[in-house]
């Protein structure tokens, strides 16, 4: 609401001077409501999450707190951050939230909204996408290394051929119109 | 059937006559067939207006009555003992509801007194057909049932005892005290539970109007309030109770001697095959466990008894058999407590992979003098002293995936507990509390909270996700939300603090009892507000735990007020009973049962009609008279006095 | 011999396995038929989308989608031996044999390629497909040298046994089904504290550093703990453990010398299979420090 150069009633956060982007987290919620059948509402930060995160050792991802600012609103701030980036799908958040929260969910919502939002994809994401829209796999088919240092692959283990998608130009097609799509 | 109908209108001040046309309507009402008298007065509830009623009666010796005023919600119940002190049956009256259904719904006066002409016609149509009715008297049995014997019971059997009512009180195990007895201290006073609760024990024991039954089960409840025909099953104990002294020598003796796993050490002691729970037990007699005896197991016991050879009263009786007791009743308070969660469920927290981790109830044990440690605090691995204790609050407690609600008693049990842990082990012990909230909220609570944050105790805000157990010690992993660090707790005694939840026999027992239970599972009282002790079925009251999680206090309070409630019923001769109930037209019942399905109050029945066809039948005790019944009843059997179809019928047509 | 009917599966093989993973796929084949069990090879599979979620979770469940309707095409179940195929798989069929909405999203999409969602086919993991399928009795019943007194760590991974809401082939917390199989084979499987504990494979993307470390630390204590030999049954993982065990070794500053095995492999050894089809020459741990004939 703005009289002259005020707004009253609004919530705003003073380290970032940012305010709650209540439609983005509604948008992530519906997602979550969709997909796993629960929101982050109920959180009520006991942070079990966090406790025991296999990311949060090594990496200082806080589940409880990427919820908490889920809930306040915040959401340019993760993602613009790198450390959404970290959690490594392990769901052992989903897995013993008390309220059914899934902090791994939302970090794959506020992923996919960074790579929307035109920020560059960390590492070698845009790699395994290029591959997947080329040959429909991550990776194509590679030499290894035996212990007696002979290098073999999978013709030369008698491996039969491998499966591809049949139409390759029909599957690229499909993936680019989904490209654009969310959920 | 009523030939002669006065009709009065209330003006209700100006709520219904600034709308409705109050004068017309009397006129109007005058010429309806079957209308003898009709008069208006401003304030027809009072006692003018009562007076009005009462003289028209007399005067027009009238036989019905239709008042034409506010929801029958309001004063039907005062209308109608005006009624029957004018002579008139009071049930010959019916009331139009030319309030909430007229003024107060409408604006336009001509309309409003229109419908209110339609309205009152329907009431005189229905008038006419409407039968006198008399309130049954049912004769009560003036004694109560207790069940369970845990300080609600104990509390409620002691508070009918002493208005002056014969109590039975019937107990699962061997002796009453239940979880209090249990427990060491209590908070936030640290009074000393058994110091406490035994002198209450006592009362019971030697009150002249109590009948204390332990080791008993109720096995079947029937009839309704005022009436209630209960059998129970008094469990053998193979001890002769009136030769036993409770000596104990038999329990010294007996070759299954720390063998068996003692329920009331929560599963980390042990005791003998004959025991007795605890030194303070009531009654002090010894019981047989039959499961874990020898003898009555296998046949055989070595060469000879232990027990028989070691008890001089000869007391023991292998041959001992359960025993039916039948008693009548006319009120039962149910007070049978609650269980608390198996933390097996929530295998990430390590009971299961560690003797070091335990419950909270099972640590209480190890603080009790009367414990398998002799109030000892050691580490049931190695029995040695701990260095490092930690609290995990809240195992499966507000927990979606286990029990969605809060146990109530856990964060001040665990304060307590640091209390009792520094004072055994000195200040140097390291207690760390991982907590969610603390819940601090009764009389008392928050000074008791703020001593203990003042006591050394490391509080750590969060929940850890798992424990882990590296054999001599366990690590605990807990992000702590006020200091936002990881800390990494390495701790030698693990107490969970769980869920508390309802008996493990509740569903089948609220089956027997004809009562409810709510979604959690425990019993479901009839109003959480205004009627916490009540149930939906009459005559049958709730108290403590089972109710929900509560502490002592609450619980104590709760069972004074369900021995109030049922003793309102064992203070009076009879009761009469609500005459506007349902009943079944025998030639259109078709024995379908759906009417019992959706009967919220168990007053319908299943039973044998005289050539053999299954009908219903309603008790004339039970109905509360909602029509639920009558509007699903499909053939049209089930009828309710006071609103039968054929006097509904003529109401509707009249009115539209 | 009775009635001897062979289980037919198609092999889904999602991309490491067939493009890296050989040694798992050479064991799956070898002991598969042995357990009368036919592996169905079609055309057409790809990614079954689970490492690209991060970058677009629609393009996940289409691509998981397509690969369950190539397979409900030609009439068969799906056997997924990489965990997180399954895990893709299985959330795909959840979502969209209970949201409509979305189910005529993706079979919109995938109609592109003449492929229709159905919901038919059942999608199998190794595990249950050995556990449950199989059966117990029938792996014991074609063992020829059971592998003796070997003290085993087992690692399930994560992709494998959760979230367990939407339904997984073993218990969340205490998995033991690849126990049961190890002890049936002569195996003797003990628990340890870190047993739960993921091998960062996900993190190769962006941080292949701390995922190396992640993998390394869960070895040091499988060592630490004196384990002659560590089971897994993921691509990713033993990609991770096997594979990369020295270079994991070195982020946490410890000579790593744990013999690591495919669960397929080892039944395999245990079945008589020779080494070389069970592709034991690929794998990059110590394993011929273990003396699997007996000790």
């Amino acid at each position: 609401m703005l009289i002259g150069e005020f707004e009253f009633m609004s919530i705003t956060d003073l380290t970032s001077m940012s305010k709650s982007q209540i439609e983005i987290r509604k948008e992530i919620n519906q997602r979550l409501q969709k997909l796993q059948d629960e929101i982050s509402d109920y959180c009520y930060q006991c942070a079990k999450c966090t406790s025991g995160c296999e990311a949060h050792k090594l990496l200082e991802l806080e589940p409880h707190k990427i919820v908490a600012l889920l809930k306040r609103g915040l959401i340019d701030e993760m993602i613009n951050s790198d450390v959404i980036w970290t959690c490594m799908s392990c769901f052992k958040c989903r897995e013993r939230c008390p309220q059914k929260v899934a902090p791994v969910e939302i970090l794959f919502a506020l992923k996919n909204m960074a790579v929307a939002s035109g920020k560059q994809i960390p590492g070698n994401y845009t790699a395994m996408l290029q591959s997947v829209l080329s040959i429909g796999l991550l990776q194509d088919i590679k030499s290894v290394t035996t212990k007696n240092n002979k290098t073999v692959n999978r013709s030369d283990l008698k491996l039969p051929e491998i499966s591809k998608p049949t139409d390759p130009n029909k599957f690229r097609m499909m993936l680019s119109k989904i490209a654009v799509e969310k959920i | 059937m009523s030939n002669k109908i006065g009709v009065f209108v209330c003006h209700c001040g100006i709520n219904i006559a600034s709308t409705v046309d109050v004068k017309q309507l009397v006129e109007y009402s005058k010429k309806l067939d079957g209308v003898v008298i009709s008069k208006d007065y401003k304030y027809m509830c009072s006692d003018v207006g009562g007076n009005i009623i009462k003289e028209s009666i007399k005067k027009h010796k009238l036989d019905g009555v239709v008042i034409a005023c506010c929801s029958p919600r309001m004063h039907e119940h005062t209308f109608r003992g005006v009624v029957e002190a004018g002579g008139v049956n009071a049930f010959n009256l019916e009331i139009a509801n030319i309030r909430e259904q007229c003024s107060w719904a409408h604006d336009d006066k001509n309309r409003a007194t229109e419908k209110a002409k339609a309205l009152v016609r329907g009431a005189v149509s229905k008038a006419k057909l409407l039968e006198p009715l008399e309130k049954s008297k049912i004769q009560i049995t003036q004694k109560a049932l207790v069940i369970g014997g845990g300080i609600a019971g104990i509390q409620a059997a002691l508070d009918l005892a002493e208005e002056g009512h014969k109590v039975y009180l019937v107990e699962k195990t061997p002796s009453i005290g239940g979880r209090m007895a249990q427990l060491d201290k209590t908070f936030p006073t640290l009074d000393c539970s058994g110091c406490i609760l035994t002198p209450k024990m006592m009362e019971v024991k030697n009150h002249p109007n109590i009948d204390l039954l332990t080791y008993s089960e109720i096995q079947s409840v029937e009839g309704s309030i005022g009436n209630y025909n209960i059998k129970i099953k008094k469990k053998a104990k193979y001890v002769d109770i009136d030769k036993c002294t409770g000596c104990g020598d038999c329990v010294e003796a007996c070759r299954m001697k720390g063998h068996v796993t003692s329920e009331f050490d929560e599963g980390i002691g042990k005791r003998s095959a004959i025991y007795i729970p605890f030194p303070q037990a009531i009654p002090l007699k010894c019981t047989i466990d039959k499961e874990s005896c020898l003898m009555l197991t296998r046949g055989k016991c070595g060469t000879r008894p232990l027990c028989v050879d070691a008890c001089e009263a000869n007391a023991i009786d292998f041959k001992q058999k359960d025993e039916i007791v039948e008693i009548k009743v006319g009120a039962i308070v149910v007070a049978t407590g609650y269980d608390v969660l198996d933390p097996s469920s929530l295998y990430e927290y390590g009971y299961q992979h560690s003797k070091d981790v335990i419950t909270s109830l099972q640590m209480e044990r190890l603080i009790s003098t009367s414990g398998p440690t002799s109030g000892e605090i050691l580490r049931p691995s190695n029995g040695e002293k701990p260095k490092s204790i930690t609290y995990i609050l809240c195992v499966g407690s507000r927990d979606e995936n286990e029990c969605p609600w809060c146990c109530r008693i856990g964060c001040m049990s665990a304060l307590k507990h640091v209390y009792l842990l520094k004072e055994k082990l000195g200040d140097e012990v390291e207690i760390n509390i991982c907590y969610t909230d603390i819940r601090s909220f009764g009389k008392g609570y928050e000074e008791f909270y703020r001593k203990i944050r003042g006591m050394n105790t490391n509080f750590f805000r969060g929940r850890p996700s798992e424990v882990r157990n590296f054999g001599d010690y366990m690590t605990i992993d807990i992000f702590d939300t006020t200091t936002n660090k990881l800390f990494e707790i390495n701790t030698d005694l693990v107490v969970l603090v769980p869920a508390l939840v309802p008996r493990m026999d509740a569903d089948e027992f609220a089956r027997k009892l004809r009562i409810s239970q709510s979604g959690d599972g425990f019993l479901l009282e009839a109003h959480p507000k205004l009627r916490p002790m009540d149930t939906f079925t009459g005559g049958i009251f709730i108290a403590g735990c089972c109710q929900a999680p509560k502490d002592i206090q609450d619980s104590v309070a709760q069972a004074s007020g369900a021995a109030a409630r049922a003793a309102n019923i064992l203070s009076k001769k009879e009761l009469e009973a609500e005459p506007l109930i349902s009943f079944v037209d025998e030639d259109f019942c078709s024995g379908c049962s759906t009417c019992i399905s959706v009967c919220a109050y168990n007053a319908i029945e299943l039973v044998k009609g005289e050539d053999g066809k299954q009908l219903a039948k309603v008790n004339e005790a039970l109905c509360m008279g909602c029509g639920s019944c009558v509007a699903s009843c499909p053939s049209g059997a089930m009828q309710q006095k006071g609103f039968k179809d054929k006097q509904l019928t003529p109401m509707i047509e009249e009115t539209i | 011999m009775g009635d001897l009917k062979m289980k037919k599966y198609a092999l889904y093989p999602g991309c490491i396995m067939p493009t890296e993973q050989y040694a798992y796929e050479m064991s799956i084949r070898e002991i598969m038929p042995l357990l009368d069990i036919e592996l169905i090879e079609l055309k057409g599979f790809s990614c079954c989308g689970e490492p690209i979620k991060s970058v677009n979770q629609m393009l996940t469940l289409s691509l998981s989608a397509r690969n369950i309707a190539i397979a409900e095409k030609e009439g068969q179940d799906i056997f997924a031996p990489c965990p997180m195929c399954h895990l893709a798989l299985s959330e795909c069929k959840k979502v969209l044999d209970t949201d409509t909405e979305m189910n005529k999203r993706v079979n919109n999409y995938i109609a592109e390629e003449g492929l229709k969602y159905t919901g038919t086919a059942e999608i199998v993991s190794i595990l249950d497909l050995l556990h449950d399928k199989i059966g117990i009795d029938k792996i014991k019943s074609k063992i020829k040298n059971p592998v003796k007194n070997l003290k085993v760590a087992t690692h399930y991974g994560c992709h494998l046994i959760r979230p367990s809401e939407i339904g997984r082939p073993d218990d969340a917390e205490n998995p033991q089904k690849m126990e049961n199989i190890l002890k049936i084979i002569g195996a003797k499987p003990e628990y340890y504290p870190e047993k739960l504990d993921c091998c960062g494979a996900l993190l190769n993307a962006n941080l292949p550093e701390s995922a190396l470390t992640k993998t390394g630390q869960k070895l040091q204590r499988v060592q630490e703990q004196k384990f002659d030999v560590f089971i897994d049954t993921c691509p990713w993982c033993h990609r991770q453990y096997d594979s990369k065990q020295t270079k994991a070794g070195e982020t946490v500053a410890t000579k790593l010398e744990v013999p690591v095995l495919y669960l397929t492999q080892i039944i395999g050894i245990s079945m008589g299979i020779e080494n070389e089809k069970l592709g034991l020459n690929l794998n990059l741990s110590p394993v011929d420090k273990l003396n699997i004939w007996g000790k």
